[in-house]
C-alpha cells in the first residue's frame, strides 16, 4: 500500500510535534538556555549592587544556583518592589527571587514556592528622634515601603493606637532610608537584615535600631506564574535541596553574617 | 504571552477609595494651576524687563522648569530641600514641583500671548487716561487670557497627569498613590491601573469640557 510510508511519516511527525504543544514554562526556560530572575536591588543583603555595579546578594546567588540546577545562564531583571508581578506576567522575567512575602491576598494572583528565607522585623529610627522601642512609635511620623508585609502590619497597629501618628508609603527601600535620615519621617519598621546591612554600610550615620517589632515571622518565597505547576514544583524541590545541601546556611553566612540561618519550618503546621 | 486572568469584581470594590484619590488629584492640579498662572504672568513680565536683575531669575526659572524632567523637580522639592533641612510633606512637595513646572511653561505661553497683543492697545488705553497698571489689568490681561486659553487648557491636563508622579515622594492619597497601594497589596496590577487610566481620562475630559464652557461664557463677543 502506497499510503503506508506517508501515514507512518505523518504519525512520527505528529508524535514529535505534539509534546511541543504542551511545553510549559519549565520547558521553555530549559529550551531557551536562560533563566530570567526578577530581583530587587535596593534591599541589601538580599539584593544590591557592588562597587562595579554588578548585582550581588542572597537573592542574586539564589538565582544563580537555580540557573545552575537548571543548566542555564542566569539573567537578572531588576525590578522595584511594586513591579515584581508585572515583570512575571508580562513575560519579562521567568521567576521572582525577590524576597516576596507569601500573603494570601497575593497568592490569588501569583504562585509561591515553599519559603526560602524568613525575616524578623525591627524598628529603625533616627538617633535624635527619641524612640526607644516599638511602643515609642505612637504619635510619630512613620513610613515604610508601601504595601509590604511590615507596612501593612504597621498601618494596622496605627489604626488601633488612634493617636496622631502619620504614615508615609514610599516606592523603594532607598527612599525610606533617605526620608528617615532627612527627618521627613521619624521611624520605619524594616526587616532586621536590611536594617543591619544599612547601618553597616555607613551611608546613614544617624540611624539606629530601636528594638524588635512584635510581628509574626515574615516568610518569603520564590514566585512564578500561578498556573505554572511544573515550575512551582521545581522551585519547591530547589528550595528543599538548598537547605539540605547546606547551601542555604552557606549563603546566609556569606551575606547576612555568621550565625544560624532562620528556621523555615512553620511550627505545628504543614506548609 | 500575556498570562493573566482579570479579577474585575474585587478591583471594582476598591472604586470608592480610588474616587477619593481622584479628588486629591483634582485638588492638586487645580491648586498648582491657579498658583502656576499667577507665577507664570509675573515671570512673563519679568522676562520682558530690560533690567538683568529682573530678567535673569525669571529666565533661569523658565529654563530649568522646561528643560529638566518634572520627576526631578518633584524629587528635588522633597529630598533636595530635605537635605537642606526644609522638610515638606509629600502633598506640598508635589504641589511645589508641579507649580514650578507649570509656571515655567505658562510663562512662555504668556510671553507669546503678550506679543500677540498690539502695543497700540496699551498706548490707546494710556491716551484715554488709564494708568500703566490699569491698562495692563483691564485691557491687556483679559485679551491675553483669550489668546492663551487653549494652551492653558493643555497645561491643565498636563498638570493633572503630572500629579501621578507624587508616588515617588511617598504621596499615597492621590489616585496613583491609592492605586499603587492597592497594587502592592494584591498584585492585581492590570485591573487597578486600567481603572486608574479610565479615571484619569475622565478627569482630563471633564476639565477640557469645563474649560470650553468657561471660554464660551467668558470670551464671547
Amino acid at each position: 500500500m502506497k499510503w503506508m510510508p506517508l501515514a507512518a511519516t505523518a504519525a512520527l511527525l505528529t508524535m514529535l510535534t505534539v509534546p511541543q504543544a504542551f511545553a510549559d514554562k519549565l520547558d521553555d526556560i530549559i529550551a531557551s538556555g536562560v533563566l530570567r530572575c526578577a530581583v530587587v536591588l535596593d534591599f541589601p543583603p538580599m539584593g544590591s549592587r557592588d562597587a562595579n555595579n554588578n548585582p550581588v546578594g542572597f537573592d542574586v546567588d539564589t538565582c544563580t544556583d537555580l540557573a545552575a540546577a537548571l543548566g542555564v545562564t542566569p539573567e537578572f531583571v531588576e525590578t522595584p518592589f511594586p513591579d515584581r508581578i508585572p515583570a512575571l506576567v508580562s513575560g519579562r522575567a521567568d521567576v521572582g527571587v525577590a524576597s516576596t512575602s507569601d500573603t494570601l491576598e497575593r497568592a490569588k494572583t501569583i504562585g509561591f514556592s515553599i519559603p526560602y528565607f524568613a525575616f524578623t522585623n525591627v524598628v529603625l529610627t533616627r538617633t535624635d528622634a527619641g524612640i526607644a522601642d516599638y511602643e515609642g512609635l505612637k504619635g510619630k511620623k512613620l513610613g515604610s515601603v508601601a504595601g509590604t508585609f511590615e507596612a501593612i502590619l504597621l498601618e494596622d497597629d496605627m489604626k488601633t493606637w488612634g493617636s496622631t501618628s502619620t504614615f508615609q508609603g514610599y516606592q523603594s527601600q532607598a527612599d525610606v532610608f533617605q526620608a528617615l535620615s532627612q527627618g521627613q519621617i521619624d521611624a520605619t519598621v524594616v526587616t532586621s537584615t536590611v536594617a543591619f546591612a544599612t547601618i553597616a554600610s555607613g551611608n546613614f550615620n544617624n540611624l539606629a535600631i530601636a528594638g524588635d517589632a512584635p510581628y509574626p515571622i515574615d516568610y518569603v518565597s520564590l514566585i512564578g506564574l500561578r498556573t505554572e505547576y511544573g515550575l512551582l514544583n521545581y522551585l519547591n524541590l530547589f528550595v528543599n535541596q538548598q537547605i539540605r545541601s547546606g547551601r542555604y546556611q552557606e549563603l546566609y553566612n556569606k551575606h547576612v553574617g555568621e550565625g544560624d540561618a532562620p528556621d523555615l519550618l512553620i511550627p505545628g503546621a504543614y506548609y | 504571552m500575556f498570562n493573566y486572568t482579570f479579577h474585575w469584581r474585587p478591583a471594582l470594590q476598591a472604586l470608592p477609595q480610588m474616587l477619593q484619590g481622584t479628588l486629591v488629584t483634582l485638588q492638586l492640579a487645580i491648586l498648582s494651576m491657579i498658583i502656576g498662572v499667577a507665577f507664570g504672568v509675573v515671570l512673563a513680565l519679568m522676562r520682558q524687563s530690560k533690567n538683568p536683575l529682573i530678567h535673569f531669575p525669571a529666565t533661569v526659572w523658565v529654563e530649568v522648569a522646561r528643560n529638566t524632567p518634572a520627576l526631578l523637580q518633584i524629587y528635588m522639592a522633597y529630598f533636595g530641600l530635605g537635605q537642606l533641612g526644609i522638610r515638606l510633606d509629600s502633598f506640598v512637595a508635589l504641589l511645589i514641583g508641579i507649580t514650578f513646572n507649570n509656571a515655567g511653561y505658562l510663562a512662555e505661553t504668556f510671553r507669546g500671548g503678550l506679543r500677540a497683543i498690539p502695543q497700540t492697545q496699551t498706548r490707546a488705553a494710556r491716551s484715554l487716561g488709564f494708568g500703566a497698571y490699569q491698562a495692563f489689568t483691564l485691557i491687556v490681561l483679559p485679551q491675553l487670557f483669550r489668546v492663551v486659553f487653549h494652551p492653558m487648557t493643555n497645561q491643565m491636563v498636563w498638570a493633572i497627569l503630572m500629579t501621578s508622579l507624587g508616588v515617588v515622594v511617598g504621596l499615597n492619597t492621590d489616585l496613583t498613590g491609592v492605586v499603587q497601594d492597592l497594587n502592592v497589596r494584591t498584585f492585581r496590577t492590570f485591573e487597578y491601573f486600567a481603572i486608574a487610566a479610565v479615571l484619569y481620562y475622565l478627569i482630563a475630559k471633564f476639565v477640557t469640557l469645563g474649560a470650553r464652557l468657561l471660554a464660551w461664557r467668558l470670551f464671547r463677543y
